[in-house]
């Protein structure tokens, strides 16, 4: 089932690539996933992601018009303190122990401007992301509140109601 | 027409998107600062530009383009952990220019090494 959907996506960008979409490219594509699948074995998978419709279409729009401002925010820093400007490494809790999940909110982390994950300690349950812009400490625990609130969206579309509780806890605190 | 302008519009917005990355590159003071400018707005850059010249060009070669995003998307994560991982590691973070650093007590061994001063 999962390799189905592997030589399905593999296929489809095959298409993408070709710009055309023809009987060829489609059963070269086909074939081609095939053979990718088959030479590297996707990795194990740990069950199925609870996957919410709604809340993973939240999240793509938060996504999409967060890059938009924190672009301008990251222009900001760069136009009026330029070579001033500061940052802060932090500290935050990983709230799922899905490998899968982890990947998601990494990516989301990397994907807003101004964030970049830095370490991920898997044993102790915690984040390390360095963000671009904070100033003082009270920026410091803006930064927090926002980072807590990506993977809080996260959770809602793909964790369990469990870590979706603790996250949302974590971010009223 | 209308589509004209749209089209130049986004391709105007892009373009200015990418040349603020560029000015951060040169502006910003440390690795990791430089590569949310070098990475980031370039992102939203280029998801306009290629918007822009969707418009522009046939159907079909307008879908490669959308492959060009979702590269984008799925690939520069990954590089920019690795290079931000590396630059810390490396010691390129320099301290004066972090408010808070949450990483560095944990990582007595190989924390990123401390110029004297």
């Amino acid at each position: 089932m999962n390799r189905a959907l592997s030589v399905a996506w593999l296929a489809f960008v095959w298409v993408l690539l070709w710009g055309s979409f023809t009987l060829l490219t489609v059963v070269g594509g086909v074939l081609v996933g095939y053979v990718v699948t088959a030479v590297w074995r996707p990795g194990e998978m740990q069950g199925r992601l609870p996957v919410r419709p709604l809340a993973l279409l939240r999240l793509v729009g938060f996504l999409a018009r967060d890059i938009v401002v924190s672009s301008a925010a990251v222009s900001w820093q760069t136009l009026r303190f330029g070579p001033r400007t500061r940052g802060a490494v932090l500290e935050l809790p990983l709230l799922s122990s899905s490998d899968r999940v982890v990947a998601i909110v990494a990516g989301a982390y990397s994907l807003s401007p101004g964030t970049l994950v830095l370490q991920i300690d898997l044993r102790e349950s915690r984040w390390y992301i360095y963000v671009v812009g904070p100033r003082d400490p009270a920026d410091v625990e803006t930064a927090r509140r926002a980072a807590l609130g990506v993977q809080r969206r996260v959770l809602a579309a793909f964790g369990t109601p469990e870590e979706h509780r603790t996250a949302r806890e974590l971010e009223a605190r | 027409m209308i589509l004209d302008i749209v089209s130049a519009a986004l391709l105007l917005a892009g373009a200015s998107q990418c040349l603020l990355g560029a000015l951060g590159l040169v502006r910003l003071p440390s690795v990791l600062s430089r590569m949310q400018a070098a990475t980031k707005p370039q992102t939203l850059g280029l998801f306009l530009i290629l918007a822009g010249a969707a418009l522009r060009v046939p159907l079909e070669s307008a879908v490669t383009l959308l492959l060009v995003a979702v590269f984008q998307v799925i690939t520069a994560p990954v590089i920019a952990q690795l290079v931000g991982r590396s630059a810390y590691n490396g010691g390129s973070v320099q301290p004066r220019l972090l408010v808070v650093d949450e990483l560095a007590p944990r990582m007595p061994s190989e924390g990123p090494e401390r110029p004297p001063g």
